[in-house]
């Protein structure tokens, strides 16, 4: 039952309202049929009760001196005339007794014999003491009517009518207005359905934007939709085409704090890498000082070419992984486990900074059918991310492992843990808006765009003994365009080597 | 046409009994058509309820003439002169008819016993005095062997009583009842003859005993006595049924005398 409720609850109010204008229609035709029935049923006894009544008047006051005279011919005769002469009335039966309930004469002699006593069937229906019984089901009415001489009783007139033609006239009344209820009903509910429709109709042009603002931009109700309305839906069309342009304006802003963000993160790169290419630098014009000054013996010269090559070699792989990560290529090419192994030189800089430890597993396989660019900027920001918020000495651990066909990465910290609001924009699965606040969640706003691009999603919890664990589960692709994909990508990587 | 004397310039009062066409008011206006152009003289037709009522206008003058029935005939004979008796069948007598409902399996008179009866009048011959000599003649005595009785002072109210069972039986002039059968086959179908009485004599065409042997009454006679020959006279009789109108004897009333002193002897 409670189901059903909850069904009828959910229907729409297009179809909800017509109905109860239906069912408000069909109530009230069936209170009006009931009481132009009621008035016709009263009309028609009170019309029966005249008719009957003045045959009985005209009767009784003809019969009266037969009947004081026992007269049986002249009461037949009287009774077998009027039954004749009488039209409006369709008297099937009448009979005439004495005071006492004896028969004196009847209009069928054979079914009321003189002389013979009043039958209980037809004396038991007065036994209400109403001088008209109606029985519908029979299509009869019974009457009655004192005869009396000097205010004395002195029998009584019976009569049985046929009010079939009564019935059947009430009976198609009825049909006429069950019929014109109907049709009415129909009407009503078609035009109440319609009206009720057009009524809404904003309302659907209203939902259909919201449903379309869900996969990205929201988008204004231009003004061909809407039409030129002054009532609350027109109100309600501004509001919302203002919200949408407020919506609109704020998302081009956070694509812009975004962008900054990102060019400051490049920055602090920048100098990273400056300082990462500055440290060997110093080492190595040393050995080439000693090459030149002490060249001559091998194992000097060895030793300095050999702290050349380790210098050259960490160079390398800082530019290497620069390049790697912000390349910016329209091409996508697919992730090698050894991009996310680069992103290690990225964040050293910063974890030696804060004298942090990084404990680092990548247990993936060589090539994984997944775009590169934004799995590893996902995992750098959570990296870097992770160096600001643990403490200074504090442990950082990354994990990367392919589990049931998804990539699993995994960044924990040992810091106070995240704040609500960034935790709520992380496991927002990118469909939450920009932060309004300058930079404060906007790197987590962009991981989880990030990986809702990718189909993943994202998880945070508590580390036992303080700290967050951030979890990014992403579906593989299909390994078919891995291929050239790849080739690109070693080319790129020979380029840099 | 007759010639009237001073004294008997005025319209020609006719009396008739309830016999069972007198509420065909085409066949009256045929007969007072046929009457006046007989007589020469408008002719005025007295109907009323009862035997009874016509008999004393007649005994006490205010009718010329009229068409009674055997049985006041004869009660009255002293003072009622006889001027002309219908031919039916050929003969100027009529039968009394014991008529029973069609399904009623009645054989005799006696099976009867305990009925509601219907009469036609008191004094009418067929209609009562022939059922009343009969149960006197089997020993009966009437006025508690029916366990009750009504008249409907007309022939064909009694067939009407008995088709419609109101009545169990009834007494009915057997010519009446032939002619109805013939008129009304429904109605006299559903009533069957149980017993037919011995030919009477047929009720008559009477005047007062002071006026017998006047040209008025002659010229009545005349004018019944010759209708056959008539071709208005003719229509009246065919609607009748009879043959036309002899100057019967008053002997033919005979056996209805003698019903009458048998009844009369009994109380």
């Amino acid at each position: 039952m409670s189901s059903l409720i909850q069904r009828v609850r959910a229907w729409p109010t297009t179809v909800k309202v017509p109905l109860m204008v239906a069912g408000l229609m069909i109530a009230v035709s069936a209170l009006l049929s009931n009481q132009v029935l009621q008035r016709l049923a009263e009309t028609q006894q009170r019309h029966l009760e005249e008719l009957t009544g003045a045959y009985l008047d005209g009767l009784s006051s003809a019969i009266v001196p037969q009947v004081l005279r026992e007269d049986v011919w002249e009461i037949y005769d009287q009774l077998d005339r009027t039954r004749e002469a009488y039209l409006g009335v369709s008297a099937l039966n009448t009979l005439v007794t004495d005071a006492d309930g004896g028969i004196l004469a009847a209009s069928d002699p054979r079914l009321f014999p003189t002389q013979t006593a009043l039958p209980s069937s037809l004396r038991d229906r007065f036994q209400g003491g109403d001088n008209l019984v109606l029985d519908e089901t029979a299509g009869r009415a019974f009457i009655r009517r004192a005869l009396a001489y000097q205010e004395r009783p002195v029998g009584w007139i019976y009569a049985e009518i046929d009010i079939r033609d009564l019935l059947a006239e009430r009976h198609e009344v009825l049909v006429a207005l069950i019929l014109a209820n109907a049709a009415l009903t129909l009407l009503f509910a078609g035009g109440g359905y319609l009206a009720v429709s057009r009524m809404l109709r904003p309302i659907g042009v209203l939902a259909e934007h919201l449903e379309r603002g869900r996969g990205g931009r929201v988008e204004p109700i231009p003004a061909t939709e809407s039409g030129v309305r002054t009532n609350e839906f027109g109100h309600l069309f501004h509001r919302y085409n203002a919200m949408a342009e407020a919506l609109n304006e704020r998302e081009a802003l956070a694509a812009r704090l975004a962008e900054e963000e990102r060019m400051a993160s490049l920055g602090r790169l920048a100098s990273g890498m400056a300082h990462e290419i500055n440290n060997p630098l110093g080492g190595m014009f040393n050995a080439i000082d000693t090459i030149e000054r002490h060249g001559e013996n091998v194992t000097v010269r060895q030793t300095s070419l050999d702290i050349l090559k380790r210098g050259l070699a960490g160079i390398r792989d800082v530019v290497r992984a620069t390049l790697v990560t912000y390349k910016g290529s329209a091409r996508e090419r697919l992730l090698r486990s050894s991009d996310l192994d680069d992103l290690r030189f990225l964040v050293r800089q910063e974890i030696a900074r804060r004298g942090q430890s990084l404990a680092w597993r990548n247990d993936l396989p060589p090539s994984l059918p997944l775009p590169a660019s934004p799995v590893r900027q996902a995992v750098l920001n959570l990296l870097l991310n992770a160096c600001a918020a643990s403490p200074m000495q504090g442990e950082i651990s990354f994990e990367a492992v392919v589990e049931q066909g998804r990539l699993l990465l995994a960044v924990a910290d040992r810091g106070p843990g995240l704040p609500p609001d960034v935790a709520t924009l992380l496991c927002s699965n990118g469909t939450a808006n920009a932060p309004p606040s300058e930079g404060r969640g906007l790197g987590a706003w962009m991981i989880s765009r990030l990986v809702a691009e990718l189909g993943g999603k994202l998880r945070t919890e508590a580390r036992v003994g303080g700290g967050t664990r951030i979890e990014i589960t992403i579906p593989l692709l299909a390994a078919a365009e891995d291929a050239a994909s790849c080739e690109t990508a070693r080319e790129d990587l020979c380029h840099v080597a | 046409m007759p010639r009237w004397a001073a004294s008997e310039q005025h319209d020609i009062r006719f009396g008739l009994t309830p016999v069972f066409l007198s509420s065909d008011l085409e066949l009256l206006d045929r007969l007072r058509t046929y009457l006046s152009a007989a007589l020469g003289r408008p002719v005025t037709l007295v109907k009323r309820r009862t035997y009874q009522e016509i008999t004393a206008l007649l005994l006490s003058g205010q009718l010329d003439a009229a068409w009674i029935c055997g049985y006041p005939f004869i009660q009255f004979r002293r003072r009622l002169s006889l001027l002309a008796v219908p031919v039916w069948r050929g003969r100027p007598l009529y039968q009394s008819y014991l008529i029973v409902d069609q399904g009623r399996s009645a054989q005799d008179v006696l099976d009867l016993r305990g009925d509601i009866h219907a009469y036609s009048d008191p004094d009418s011959n067929s209609g009562y005095l022939v059922t009343r000599a009969t149960l006197a003649e089997r020993g009966e005595a009437s006025n508690n062997f029916f366990r009750k009785s009504f008249f409907t002072y007309s022939h064909r109210n009694v067939v009407r009583a008995v088709a419609s069972g109101l009545a169990g039986s009834g007494s009915v002039d057997g010519y009446v009842w032939e002619v109805m059968s013939e008129i009304e086959p429904a109605l006299t179908g559903k009533t069957r003859v149980l017993r037919k009485s011995e030919w009477l004599g047929f009720p008559p065409i009477a005047c007062g005993k002071t006026l017998a042997g006047t040209a008025r009454a002659t010229a009545i006679a005349a004018a019944f006595m010759t209708m056959a020959e008539d071709a208005a006279g003719r229509e009246v009789l065919n609607m009748l049924r009879l043959d036309g109108f002899t100057d019967g004897e008053p002997t033919l009333f005979e056996s209805i005398a003698q019903k009458f002193e048998l009844v009369r002897s009994l109380g």
